[in-house]
Formats: C-alpha cells, structure tokens, sequence
C-alpha cells in the first residue's frame, strides 16, 4: 500500500505517459481542426490563386530580355551603355520613376543606387521642371 | 401437504433473504427515487435502480435465474456488458446526436478536456495506493473520466467483478455533478473571473462538420488504437449525422438504439450489483475514489484554463474548464448555472459544450491508453 505500491507497479510512469498521450492527442486534434477551415478556403479560392500565378509568369514573359549581369563583373560603361539603351525606349525628358520601374523589370541589379550614381556622375541630368533627360555628351566622351 | 407447503416456503424470497439483500434494495429503491422525483439523470438511474432491484432479489442458486448463472436470461442480457458490446453502441448514438460545431470552432478549447482527464491518472494512483491491483486501479480511474460507457467498457475488460461497483459509482456521480461541481468551482475561481465574457464562436461550415469525424478517428485511432470501438464508433455515429444522406441511420442510431442498449445495460448492470459482491470493503474504497476522481478532475480543468489565461490574449472564463469533465451536457449546465449566478446575461454553455465534448474523446483515448499498458 501507499507509495511503494505505486513505484512496484509503475503507477508513476503510467500516469504520466498516460496523461502526456491524452494532452498530445487532443492537442494535436485541436491543431488539426484550426488549420481545417483555412485549408478549405484555400481550396476553394484555388481558381483564383492559378489564375494569379499564371498572370504573373505572362506578364514576366512580355516585359522583354531580362539582363542579368552579374554586379562584379559590371563596368561603369556597361552600366552606362545599358542605362542609355532604356532611357531611349522612354520619352524625352522622362520622368525618373518611370526608369527605375523599366531597369526593376528588366532585371537590373540596384536600379536605385546605379541611376543614383549616373546622376551623380551627370549622365542623367534633372530639366528643373520634374523631368531628366540623358547627357549625350559624356558618353560620346567615353 | 405440509411438506410441500415447507419447501416452497424454504424457496420463497423471504426465508432466502438476509440483512444485505435489504440494504441493496434500499439502495435500488433510492437510485429509482432519485430518477423519477429529483430528476437526477432518469434514463440511467431508473433501469440501473430497478436493476439492483432485479438483482437483488434472493433466489436459489442453480435455477438458472440470478445474472451470474451461465443458462439464465439475465445473463444472456448482461453479455452485451462482459463483452464490450453495449458502451460502443451508446457511443455511436451519442455521436448522431452530438454537435461538434462549438469545438470546431475554437479548438483550443479542447485542451481543458485533455486537462480534466488528469482526474482518471491521479484516481489510479490513488486506487494502487490503496493496495488495488494495477488492472482493477485502471478500471477505477477511468471513473474520473465521468463517462458510464468508457467506464463499463474497460472494467469488462481489465476487471469484469467490479463492473457492478464502479458502473454504480460512475452513473452515480454523474448524476450527482451539480452537486459536486459548484464548491470546488467557486472555490478555485474569483468572482472577476466568473464574470469573464466570451466572444461569440465563429460559424462552422457544414464541410468541416463532415471532415471533423473521419480526421478525428483517424488521429485518435492512430495515437491509441485501443480506443478504437469507442472512438471509432463515436465517430462514425457523427458521420451519420453530419452527412445529412444518412439521415435515417443517425436517427436510428440516436434514438432506438441508444435507447434499447441504455435499457438493458443499465438494468443488467444494476442486477449485476449483487449484495455479496457490491457490500464489501473494496467497494467502499471505489466509491471514496469516484467521488475524490471527479473532484480532482472539476479541479484540473478549472486550474488549466487559469494557466491558458496567462497566454492569452482574449481570456476565457476558467469556469468552463469545470465542463472538461465529460458528463455531457450535465457538466456544461452546471458552468452555464454558476456563471448566470453572478451575471445573468453571461451565456456559458455553448462555450463549456466545446470541452465537454472534448472530455468524451479524451476519456475514451484515456481508456485506450490503460487498456493498452495492461495488456502488456
């Protein structure tokens, strides 16, 4: 009788083992049943998520050539010469925010800090009215 | 003619009948009393108390007429008990007549259920203390669970002479939760938290309602097999119901036969509570541990809700933790009952249904996991 009784027939580990396996089936029961409803409603909206991925590998596809060209291997005349061949897809002046998402889809590495550097450097140049339009001069200096 | 008038009078109840036979009709009588005038549970007290009566009733052995002689009619009835038959099919009605919609909502009150169920681990410690066998401390325990079916189920199993004690001790103190429930919550709770007010659940779609039972079978089942017919057939009561196409069947199942296997395991159980096997010291000793088993579990359930407010964000009331204790929807009444007591317009019971609900699976989980270490 008493404690010993207990520990001769393994009362203690029963009873915790007993009460662990309980916790642990109805918790993970509980976890089963929280995520049920939110996997429904992801089943049932599956049309539009397709619909949402497949948009967006099409419009990936009709931007154009991606360059990518590795930073390191990137000369300022490069990135120059790359800078050029965009700026003369847009109007003339053309607003900056405009570059920036033509140099973003066409897979351009840091567009904010390179055209940063190009108006630093006076290949883009700002007309005082809002718009920038591109330096000729310098690069057929270059 | 004198002799014969002898012999039947040496036959009759009368000259059979000693001091414990009257002791156990008295008890008959007042389990029949308690159904019909106080309403304590009467689907159950009433056939097990007309059962202690059929029982109890002294009769000469060999006739083939007392529960535990092999070619008597009683003992035909009472198979369905010996064998695991009866608590399945209550479970499969219970579960075509049961809403599982407020646990789906907020499952995470499943775990008050999980945390009452300590009361059957700490009542078998309690029974192996007192020198009971590990197999016996088993089927006493699963007393704190506080489900009758579970409890007849794994004593038929683990130790088929105790049926009569500890299914008494079970049925009795289920009908006796609204008396032992409200000290021990009040006790443990402050007034401020029995005013705690809960959000309304979510709406439960009618799909979730379908999936709910074939994941939960599955899981439940994988993790303790030996919960199988329970559980398994719990569910599968639910899938009747939530189905909608098998409707006939779960009305079946919700109504006549939960009804007729509630007849005859009550009334056998009750004839099984023979007095050379009910009054004895060892069920003194069931009884004093039923009654401490639901205590303990009323106490785990309120304490771990209080622990679960300390990581939550919206509180819940820690009453509703007393409704783990899985007398479905007893428990859950008397939470709604002590809550309304201190704020009229707080409505607690379909909260408390969510980890009373839970208390039936945990308790049959709870069964399987004893059946199973017993076994080995």
């Amino acid at each position: 009788m008493g404690l010993e009784a207990i520990a001769e027939h393994n009362g203690w580990s029963i009873a915790l083992l007993g009460i662990c396996i309980v916790f642990t089936g109805l918790a993970v029961l509980s976890f089963s049943i929280s995520r049920l409803h939110k996997l429904l409603n992801l089943w049932d909206n599956r049309h539009g998520a397709i619909r949402r991925i497949r948009k967006g590998f099409v419009s990936s596809r009709n931007q154009g050539p991606r360059i990518m060209v590795e930073r390191s291997a990137e000369s300022l005349e490069e990135t120059v010469r790359q800078y050029h061949m965009l700026v003369g897809t847009l109007t003339d002046p053309f607003a900056l925010p405009d570059l920036l998402n033509l140099a973003k889809k066409r897979g351009l590495y840091h567009p904010y800090s390179t055209v940063n550097d190009l108006i630093k450097r006076g290949y883009i140049q700002p007309d005082q009215k809002g718009f920038f339009y591109w330096k000729q001069q310098t690069l057929t200096k270059k | 003619m004198q002799d014969l008038l002898m012999q039947f009078i040496s036959n009759t109840g009368f000259a059979l009948a000693d001091y414990r036979h009257l002791i156990m009709i008295g008890i008959g009588m007042l389990f029949i009393y308690l159904g019909i005038a106080k309403h304590y549970e009467p689907l159950l007290l009433v056939p097990i108390g007309f059962g202690i009566l059929l029982g109890n009733i002294p009769v000469f052995k060999g006739l083939g007429l007392g529960i535990y002689e092999s070619n008597s009619v009683l003992h035909y009835l009472y198979f369905g008990v010996t064998s695991g038959i009866y608590p399945p099919l209550i479970f499969m009605g219970i579960g075509a007549m049961t809403d599982f919609s407020t646990m789906l909502a907020r499952p995470m009150l499943m775990l008050l259920g999980a945390a009452a169920q300590m009361g059957i681990f700490l009542t078998f410690l309690g029974a192996l203390a007192l020198g009971f066998a590990p197999n016996e401390a088993a089927s006493i325990g699963i007393i704190g669970g506080a489900d009758g079916p579970t409890a007849i189920f794994l004593t038929a199993k683990l130790a088929p002479k105790l049926i009569g004690p500890i299914a008494v001790a079970a049925y009795s103190y289920m009908a006796l939760v609204p008396v032992i429930q409200p000290p021990i919550m009040k006790l443990l709770t402050t007034r401020k938290e029995r005013l705690i007010k809960m959000e309304e659940p979510r709406t439960v779609s009618k799909r979730e309602k379908i999936i709910f039972p074939i994941i939960g079978f599955l899981l439940c089942c994988f993790l303790a097999p030996a919960a199988l017919p329970l559980l398994g057939m719990l569910f599968f009561g639910n899938l009747l119901k939530e189905c909608v196409v098998t409707e006939r069947l779960a009305v079946t199942a919700r109504n006549s036969v939960i009804d007729t296997v509630t007849i005859l395991l009550g009334a056998t159980v009750g004839a099984s509570t023979q007095a050379d096997v009910f009054l004895t010291p060892q069920s003194v000793g069931i009884f004093i541990l039923g009654a401490l088993s639901f205590g303990v579990a009323t106490a785990s359930g309120l304490i771990f809700a209080k622990i679960m407010n300390l990581f939550l964000r919206d509180k819940i009331n820690p009453l509703i933790g007393a409704a783990g204790v899985s007398a479905v929807p007893d428990s859950a009444r008397v939470v709604q009952v002590v809550g309304q007591a201190e704020d009229p317009t707080n409505f607690l019971l379909m909260h408390a249904m969510a980890p009373n609900i839970s208390g039936v699976i945990g308790s049959a989980i709870g069964a399987g996991v004893l059946w199973s270490f017993m076994m080995n």
